[in-house]
């Protein structure tokens, strides 16, 4: 798919009721548990502020070179 | 792309003891909070007076603005840029997409404070990064808005 296409899907303006159902729409006690999960994952292993910062600049690094193919 | 010499770190300690009115918001806020998203910007809405006081700081960092202070008030936004990219909305207000007002006094004054090194720096609360989310309203904010509500809404 061309950069410009990929581009419109990504930034696109959702709906009224795409937005409506995600403010309003129930959260399912799975899903929310799977998030909190997550969440607790996360703090764990990176307690501060200086180390979540880090890992979000590391994974965005590491995504990057996988979509390149490095 | 990797990761520059960019250190955040000391960017984000720079301007916080700069007192700009800053807030950071986007994906870094949902990262501060203990959310793991994917991002590659930094993102912040600072005061529409505290333009000036900004670029200074961001000029330490080698980081530099597409606008001049007068443009960006009249745009409401502008970037600063190096091979690193931090949006800085300077809008009074923005609007979501229902067409509600989001101002940033009233975000700034129901902020909260996450430490960094040794020094605070400011969110929105929850509830408001929310509202933030509903200004662009991209597919991946909607994801954004479900994690949120996910880590304000207490399990049942």
């Amino acid at each position: 798919m061309n950069p410009d296409r990929v581009a419109a899907i990504v930034n696109r303006r959702v709906s009224l009721e795409e937005l409506r159902e995600a403010l309003e729409g129930p959260i399912g006690e799975d899903e929310r548990a799977e998030i909190l999960r997550l969440v607790q994952w996360f703090t764990r292993r990176y307690p501060s502020s200086e180390e979540r910062l880090a890992y979000a600049r590391q994974a965005y690094a590491r995504w990057s070179r996988k979509r390149r193919g490095d | 792309m990797e990761p520059s010499a960019f250190d955040e770190i000391a960017f984000f300690t720079a301007v916080s003891a700069s007192n700009v009115r800053a807030l950071v918001i986007g994906r870094r806020a949902l990262v501060l909070l203990g959310l793991p998203v994917l991002t590659a910007d930094y993102d912040f809405w600072i005061a529409i007076d505290d333009i000036e006081a900004l670029n200074v700081v961001a000029a330490r960092f080698d980081l530099h603005p597409t606008h001049s202070p007068a443009e960006a008030r009249g745009r409401g936004r502008y970037v600063l840029e190096n091979d690193e990219h931090v949006d800085v909305l300077v809008a009074r207000s923005l609007t979501t997409v229902d067409g509600r007002a989001v101002e940033f006094e009233r975000l700034w004054q129901r902020r909260h404070a996450v430490r960094l090194d040794d020094v605070d720096i400011q969110l929105p609360s929850i509830e408001d990064l929310i509202l933030t989310k509903q200004v662009a309203s991209r597919p991946k904010d909607l994801e954004d808005i479900r994690l949120l509500r996910a880590l304000k809404e207490p399990l049942a």
